[in-house]
């Protein structure tokens, strides 16, 4: 194709980059720069920085706090991610439905999207009182005592999945139903025509059209998951175990940045962080030929 | 599988974007009505629990059982709200970054969108990695660098701290671009062959097409403006230019003083509403995006 | 056509947002830039009053406020710090003050303020550094018990005094408890800073060696005055983080369930319309009186361009009549000034009727243990102090484990 080659290719490609590209560079590769530069610092915010070398990765691998950090992260994510995946999508073919009245359901689910995480942790550790919140007045109608919820790490960290979950849910099948939406009918005309019935129909044009958008999904849960840090920041209850115990990375780095005044260590554990991330996009990437399918190409 | 030849016939595809029109047989109707009334319920009473509790007075907030109605019923929390903070000032400088904030970004990522989708380039992947990776690493640790940035530029406490780094964000890039790889390459080859050059194509061709995508990128663009606590709280302080997350954090007394929980969710009123608002109109775009299905097979 | 004049007109607003704010014209008289956390957001319109008098006196320098919520307040100074942008003058708590006047951040005032100002002596003193004057007294404040008289009352027995033990205080406690299933007898919060003044009480518990090298944390002295706060949990008189279920102690105190509540004296204001009566007393002790000593201090920035109107304005701040009339009518903590007439209006204020606990408690007054990473020891504490009351820990056990980790820091 002419219009795809040579001088006038750059020319466009420039016109049409630029913008994002430069902000890009100066207001976030910049600054993600000077953290890097910073993970090799101890500096305190109020003297100039101390070049270190490799002191706050060595403190870091060495560190309990660290690991422990860690392991809840992973745990959060292998609880959260394929649940609110599925659900999402479920929600998604729900929504996607002519309906009377869909449309408020459609938005009543983006409400607790639109909320911060401060009102909506506000509101579910109301509903996860162990004393008189709903969920153990619920289960104690069926006759189970209900856990402590938000004071012991463990509880606190299922409470905080279900209550992700319900943020989110909605939020995902909005990406769901624009990729369900941009699914030219023609194909489910065709599909009609040869007799597929709806499953059918289902696993061959939607899920396939539908792959970008959940390759994007998925993407973003993992990206977005692996730094969770409002919920384990405000749900627990103060001063419980939970409250105490329950550490994820990002928490620790705002702790050790705001907190313990150590910036550079701060920084250290981000970019170990973002090691981790990188790595499992990457792979999402390769694994991407596999079964994301895109028409234009 | 027993319905799906009568599913078959009554299914059919509707006009692009207003969704699938199902089934009305009477048992899957009363099911998915009854679906229906639990995801609304469930995603809107926590919310009814907040406005209930911004229209109750201080004391009446602690009961150890809680009502939903509020007994006696007072608009007070409203007012001291409106005494305590600037709300006229606060709400419109929120109003005014997520309005400007939203366009710009969009207009952004979707030029730069339609480079990494639209148009073959060697490199292309990997400067879209480039932007994935930005995501990868947690925004609290470059608050502090960009801090430093907006210092030196000299722009701390003015609207343009506020929108501009926003502007370039690889999550609304990575959207889009995912939108844009579903649309099938015919319709641009039938538009150079008419002479149009890739502006035109961008304009009058590509966006058209995206508009689900670009009425989420909408939504999501404006609450993230609209909910920005962390950097705002480093870069724009002052009466003139501070949000409402900001005017709100005020709200909350120190360690071991008390809080009054009814103005603070008046403010959480007022922070949810506008979201809703901006999310019902993306909602229209959703519903109604047009595709000439002119294009067939 | 309509959709290109749609684009150009969002361009131009969006461009014309850009360009909009333009920097305000700069000022002909000094200013100093005050930054604070005391004042937001209650205090606001006394700091007005204190800024008009001080304008009045002072013409030529105009006072520019900024303020912040407290749990960011420090991040915000350091980084304005850190980029070059401090305030003129700014609110320290002691605890934070020895890292600013390690880090050669504060202006050495002590020239530059009036020898007769009437700060008290040990105010003064401590915040000074190194023999200099870094920063002055602004206010204090401290701990007491508070009692609520009815139930006292209700369940027969005699009002606190001021040799009570903390054994007469389990007594009460467990008296008024006895009225109950949702009274409560007393509080006094398992963490960091209690146990460390409940060590000041107990007089032989010292969480460091004497030449701050060692973690002397784990002593007998220190696991039984451990096992005495836990065991207000474990016996029942006071509630775990779960019984209050997400009610803080103070609302537990207001709401009138709670017999005793060991809390500071800036709670004045917000229990004073308490439904019941109430009062305060010394805290209890073990084998001697320690209470909580807390205080504010007011700061200049190192790098100030505007030395002479900044020390002014904190000299006018910490130690004017103005300043402390104000303070003392609004219940805004107290100057920590040695003139005991501006304190006759504030003795008379009730509640509390027995005020002049505030001043007797300062006989006892404890400091928090400074080290450098002061909240990496807090928090390291904090959380073994909850494995002890879920009962995942004994107190010897979790003191032990402290000392590992708090030698640790201060290496």
């Amino acid at each position: 194709m002419t219009w795809n080659s040579g001088f006038q290719k750059w020319k466009w490609v420039a016109v049409f980059l630029a913008p994002s590209l430069i902000g890009l560079l100066v207001f976030i590769v910049y600054p993600i720069i000077a953290s890097l530069w910073l993970a090799f610092q101890d500096w305190n915010m109020l003297s100039a920085p101390k070049f270190i070398g490799l002191a706050n990765f060595q403190e870091l691998l060495q560190d309990q706090d660290f690991w422990r950090a860690l392991r809840y992260t992973l745990t959060f994510v292998v609880l959260y991610v394929p649940s609110v995946f599925v659900i999402g999508l479920g929600l998604a073919l729900l929504l996607n439905q002519k309906v009377r009245g869909m449309i408020i359901v459609r938005t009543s689910t983006f409400l607790p999207v639109v909320a911060s995480w401060v009102v909506v942790s506000l509101i579910w550790k109301w509903i996860f009182n162990p004393s008189y919140g709903l969920i153990n007045y619920g289960l104690a109608l069926l006759g189970i005592q209900g856990p402590d919820w938000l004071f012991q790490p463990q509880t606190a960290l299922y409470a905080m999945v279900i209550t992700s979950i319900w943020k989110d849910v909605g939020y995902i099948a909005l990406l769901y139903l624009g990729g369900l939406q941009s699914i030219s009918e023609t194909y489910y005309e065709a599909a009609q025509i040869d007799g597929a019935g709806r499953w059918r129909s289902f696993r061959s044009i939607t899920l396939p059209l539908l792959s970008p958008t959940m390759f994007f999904v998925a993407i973003t849960l993992l990206i977005n998951y692996f730094q969770l840090f409002e919920q384990v920041w405000l749900m627990p209850m103060t001063d419980s175990a939970a409250d105490r115990q329950l550490r994820v990375i990002v928490t620790e780095v705002v702790r050790n940045a705001f907190s313990y005044n150590r910036m550079g260590y701060a920084s250290a554990l981000s970019w170990v962080l973002f090691i981790l991330i990188f790595i499992i996009t990457f792979v999402q990437f390769r694994l991407q030929k596999r079964w994301v399918y895109y028409e234009s190409q | 599988m027993n319905h799906s030849n009568a599913v078959a016939g009554t299914m059919q595809s509707t006009k692009h974007g207003e969704g699938i029109v199902v089934s009305h047989n009477g048992f899957t109707s009363i099911a998915r009505a009854l679906l229906m009334i639990v995801i609304v319920a469930l995603m809107v009473l926590p919310f009814l629990w907040m406005l209930s509790t911004s229209l109750k007075e201080q004391q009446y907030i602690l009961k150890t059982t809680p009502e939903l109605i509020p007994n006696p019923l007072t608009f007070t929390s409203y007012t001291q709200l409106a005494d305590r903070i600037d709300l006229g000032r606060t709400f419109f400088n929120s109003l005014f970054v997520a309005l400007v904030g939203t366009v710009g970004q969009i207009l952004v990522a979707a030029m730069a969108a339609y480079a990494f989708s639209r148009l073959e380039w060697r490199g292309r992947n990997t400067v879209f990695m480039l932007y994935l990776a930005t995501m990868m690493v947690p925004a609290v640790v470059l608050v502090v660098p960009q801090f430093i940035l907006i210092r030196q530029l000299d722009w701390v406490n003015t609207y343009q701290a506020l929108i501009v780094p926003g502007l370039f964000s690889a999550f609304g890039t990575f959207l889009l671009r995912q939108a844009l790889l579903t649309i099938p390459k015919d319709f641009e080859e039938a538009a150079f062959v008419d002479g149009a050059n890739h502006f035109t194509i961008f304009w009058r061709i590509i966006l058209p097409l995206s508009r689900p995508a670009l009425a989420t990128l909408a939504v999501f663009s404006f609450m993230g403006y609209w909910n920005n606590y962390l950097y705002p709280l480093f870069v724009a302080r002052k009466e003139s230019v501070a949000t409402l997350p900001i005017a709100l954090a005020t709200l909350q007394a120190g360690p071991r003083a008390l809080t009054e929980w009814n103005i603070v969710m008046a403010g959480a009123v007022i922070t949810v509403l506008p979201i809703l608002v901006a999310y019902l109109l993306a909602q229209r775009w959703f519903v109604r995006g047009v595709i000439s299905s002119g294009i067939k097979g | 056509m309509s959709r290109k004049l749609t684009v150009l007109s969002m361009t131009l607003v969006f461009l014309l947002a850009l360009g909009l704010i333009a920097p305000v014209a700069a000022q002909d008289s000094t200013t100093v830039r005050y930054f604070t956390f005391s004042a937001a957001p209650d205090y606001l319109e006394e700091l007005d009053e204190i800024i008009a008098g001080f304008e009045a006196d002072n013409a030529g320098i105009t006072i520019e406020v900024e303020t912040a919520p407290f749990a960011d307040y420090f991040t915000l100074l350091q980084s304005g710090i850190a980029s070059g942008d401090a305030p003129d003058v700014f609110e320290l708590n002691y605890e934070n003050f020895v890292t600013y006047a390690a880090n050669d951040t504060l202006l050495d005032v002590g020239s530059m303020v009036n020898a007769e100002a009437p700060y008290y002596p040990r105010a003064l003193e401590a915040f000074t550094y190194d023999g200099k004057q870094l920063a002055l007294p602004e206010s204090f404040s401290d701990v007491l018990m508070f009692y609520n008289a009815d139930l006292f009352d209700q369940a027969g027995i005699e009002y606190p005094t001021a040799d009570w033990t903390w054994d007469d205080a389990i007594a009460a406690a467990t008296a008024i408890k006895a009225l109950g299933d949702d009274t409560w007898g007393l509080f006094s919060p398992v963490q960091f800073w209690e146990f460390y003044k409940k060590a000041a009480q107990n007089g032989e518990c010292k969480f460091f060696n004497d030449d701050m090298t060692e973690s002397t944390i784990n002593s007998p002295a220190c696991v039984e005055t451990l096992e005495l706060m836990t065991g207000f949990q474990t016996s029942g008189l006071m509630p775990t983080a779960a019984d209050l279920s997400g009610v803080s102690d103070s609302e537990l105190f207001l709401s009138g369930k709670l017999g005793m509540i060991v809390t500071g004296i800036w709670m004045f204001g917000a229990f004073a319309d308490a439904p019941f009566n109430w009062d305060v007393q010394l805290e209890p002790m073990i084998n001697q009186h320690a209470h909580h000593f807390f205080a504010n201090g007011v700061a200049v920035s190192a790098t100030t361009e505007v030395p002479e109107a900044a020390a002014k304005w904190a000299e006018y701040l910490t130690s004017s009549e103005t300043v402390a009339k104000v303070r003392v009518a609004a219940g805004w903590e107290l100057p920590a000034l040695d003139e005991p007439a501006y304190f006759e209006d504030y003795l008379k204020q009730t509640p509390p009727a027995n005020r002049a606990a505030v001043f007797t408690a300062l006989e006892s007054p404890v400091t928090p243990p400074v080290i450098v990473r002061q909240s990496e020891m807090q928090d390291a504490v904090n959380a073994l102090l909850t494995q002890v009351v879920d009962g995942e820990l004994t107190a010897q056990a979790a003191l032990d484990q402290a000392k590992t980790e708090i030698d640790a820091l201060i290496q």
